[in-house]
């Protein structure tokens, strides 16, 4: 066989390129993702006290999500009238790479990690911050009033809860003291999970982490019942797919940068393997992020604003001082 | 491998450059700024300074390139640039490009100056954040104070538009 | 690892580029985008001088953490002047912009 053929059979079968491409990469996060959409449903249906999705399978429905990739691919593609039509395409698609970027850097298990950067945790939060000028973008592409208010609106929920979103991840730091996510896991496995003495910063991770994904009750850019569903008002058919992606892989890489920080990754007693340690947590993660959907009515943004720069910075700094305690404290750290 | 990888940085980062500045509408060029800080990170990181990569991503284009789009936005389409004349100005400005390009090629063909194959503790993430605090503390205060400066500066001049 | 010349004719380049806009253009925005190309660089210079010496050194990378975040704060507040003075005058023409003159 000639040489170049033999390179590329063994670079296709190599770990490293079945790690990128099947698992924890490219297909499973597209597969997850379909899943995440029905999961939803299911469960603000089951805490409405309704059904949900029922007929695209005989097990309640599970198959909506793919269903729904079928339907929406068979729309009509109308694009408006004067957008941008570079842009409006283009930033959905960035921010499915950004999605997919991210969940590069997390550890599923002792060796599986895409990415072992050594400043692994600033590196999510920095690829994180990208998404809103994504959002600005697509809502500037369409040419439109509503989406434009979505973009901006996203942006000023940006300024709201990016510092405390990164504060919180500090006193994480601080204690552990490495920017290693396996670094961080392995310090949890000598010393106990993080959620402990960290209970404050978790509690505010979540809830910046929340208002980042622009879930409720932080999803003001896009409003379902004020401004006709925001910076994604625009988007035909295929295109509404391709939006509506990036946020279930933001919420995915979310959880799971949650239960690494402060949950213990893929740590747990060995009678299950680490990798279905991780899902379980990662689980349980996205289960509350999705019930805070179903229970709060939506912040405006004014309240937003003033929240994050006075609740929630001052909390942050608390945390960072709780944090600083402990590691003048404790003497084995 | 790393010949590959700094030759399409580098290619990705000049092309975008020279793309920020001719691109006819502005929110292009805003976009193709990002791809060359983007290109700039990747160089940081091929260099070993990857703290000083991710701080480039978070900075100029999680933060930069958010508030130029943001200010091209709210100005409004602008005229296009005239095409371009020969003026003394733009006379110097070729004598002065050429120059810097001659002092590179000059020193390309010199010795090539290889530089060391493991960086060891000269790139070293918990010597550079020792390097910092205890060296350079003074001016890292220094700079949070020209930070708050910047920052009451820019709610200043906004304001100022409004009493107007 | 790439030798050193190559980084710098990266910089090099750069500068020529920002420079070249920085002189041509007469719209606001784009010199603003000049100057932030020179500041990039000056930045990559540093790092590359930094860790291709011999011993490389960790005072290159402290001193652009620096000047990233200094940039940045340049940048918000020209911006904040090209915004009110596009308010006042409506157009950004840099040739247009002389009431201070003599």
């Amino acid at each position: 066989m000639p040489d170049p053929v033999t390179q590329l059979i063994q670079l296709v079968t190599s770990t490293y390129f079945l790690e990128i491409v099947v698992f924890p990469g490219l297909i499973s996060i597209a597969i997850l993702g379909a899943f995440f959409t029905w999961f939803e449903r299911k469960l603000t249906a089951r805490v409405q006290l309704r059904i949900g999705p029922l007929y695209s399978s005989p097990v309640g429905g599970i198959l909506q999500g793919f269903a729904d990739i079928i339907k929406l691919l068979f729309k009509e593609l109308i694009i408006p009238e004067g957008a941008d039509r570079f842009f409006f395409i283009m930033s959905p698609v960035t921010a499915l790479i950004i999605g997919a970027a991210l969940l590069g850097l997390i550890p599923f298990a002792p060796g599986v990690q895409i990415a072992n950067v050594d400043v692994g945790l600033p590196a999510f939060l920095a690829i994180v911050t990208l998404s809103p000028t994504l959002v600005l973008l697509a809502g500037w592409s369409a040419n439109s009033k509503f989406p434009f208010i979505g973009g901006l609106r996203a942006l000023f929920q940006q300024t709201a809860y990016e510092i405390p979103l990164w504060l919180s991840a500090l006193g994480v730091v601080m204690i552990t003291g490495t920017l290693n996510l396996t670094g961080i896991v392995q310090f949890q496995q000598n010393n106990g999970w993080l959620i402990l003495p960290q209970a404050l910063g978790a509690v505010l991770f979540i809830v910046t982490s929340t208002a980042e994904m622009e879930r409720l009750p932080f999803d003001l850019p896009e409003a379902e019942s004020e401004i006709m569903m925001g910076w994604q008002a625009e988007y035909p058919g295929p295109l509404f797919m391709l939006v509506q992606g990036p946020a279930f892989i933001k919420l995915y890489a979310f959880a799971a940068l949650f239960s690494t920080l402060y949950l213990g990754g893929y740590l747990g007693p060995a009678i299950i393997p680490p990798i279905v340690w991780f899902f379980l947590k990662t689980i349980v993660i996205i289960v509350a992020v999705m019930l805070f959907r179903s229970t709060f009515p939506r912040v405006r943004l004014d309240q937003l604003l003033r929240q994050g720069w006075t609740t929630l910075l001052t909390l942050s700094i608390v945390n960072i001082v709780i944090a600083y305690l402990i590691v003048i404290g404790v003497p084995s750290i | 491998m790393t010949d590959l990888t700094f030759l399409a940085l580098a290619t990705v980062t000049i092309a975008s450059a020279i793309l920020a500045l001719e691109a006819r509408d502005l929110v292009y060029g805003a976009a193709a700024l990002g791809i060359t800080f983007l290109g700039m990170a990747g160089l940081f990181f091929l260099l070993d300074a990857s703290y000083v990569g991710v701080f480039q991503i978070a900075v100029y284009i999680g933060a930069v390139v958010v508030l130029i789009l943001f200010t091209v936005m709210l100005v409004g389409p602008q005229l296009g640039e005239p095409p371009l004349e020969l003026k003394r100005l733009s006379l110097l400005t070729a004598l002065l490009v050429s120059l810097l390009l001659g002092t590179a090629g000059s020193l390309t063909s010199a010795a090539s100056f290889p530089g060391p194959d493991s960086c060891g503790a000269g790139c070293d993430l918990v010597r550079l954040s020792t390097t910092l605090i205890n060296q350079y503390g003074v001016p890292l205060e220094f700079l949070s104070l020209v930070l708050a400066a910047a920052v009451i500066g820019a709610l200043t001049l906004a304001k100022a538009d409004r009493n107007n | 690892m790439e030798p050193l010349t190559s980084f710098f004719a990266v910089s090099v380049v750069l500068l020529g580029i920002g420079i070249y806009g920085l002189t041509t253009k007469r719209n606001a925005l784009r010199i603003l985008f000049s100057i932030e190309l020179i500041y990039n660089a000056a930045n990559l210079n540093i790092i590359a001088f930094a860790r291709l010496r011999d011993p490389p050194i960790v005072t290159g990378q402290v001193l652009v953490l620096f000047t990233i975040a200094l940039a940045a704060m340049e940048a918000s507040v020209g911006l904040a002047i090209i915004m009110l003075v596009s308010r006042l005058n409506v157009d950004i023409d840099l040739r247009k912009l002389d009431r201070l003159k003599g």
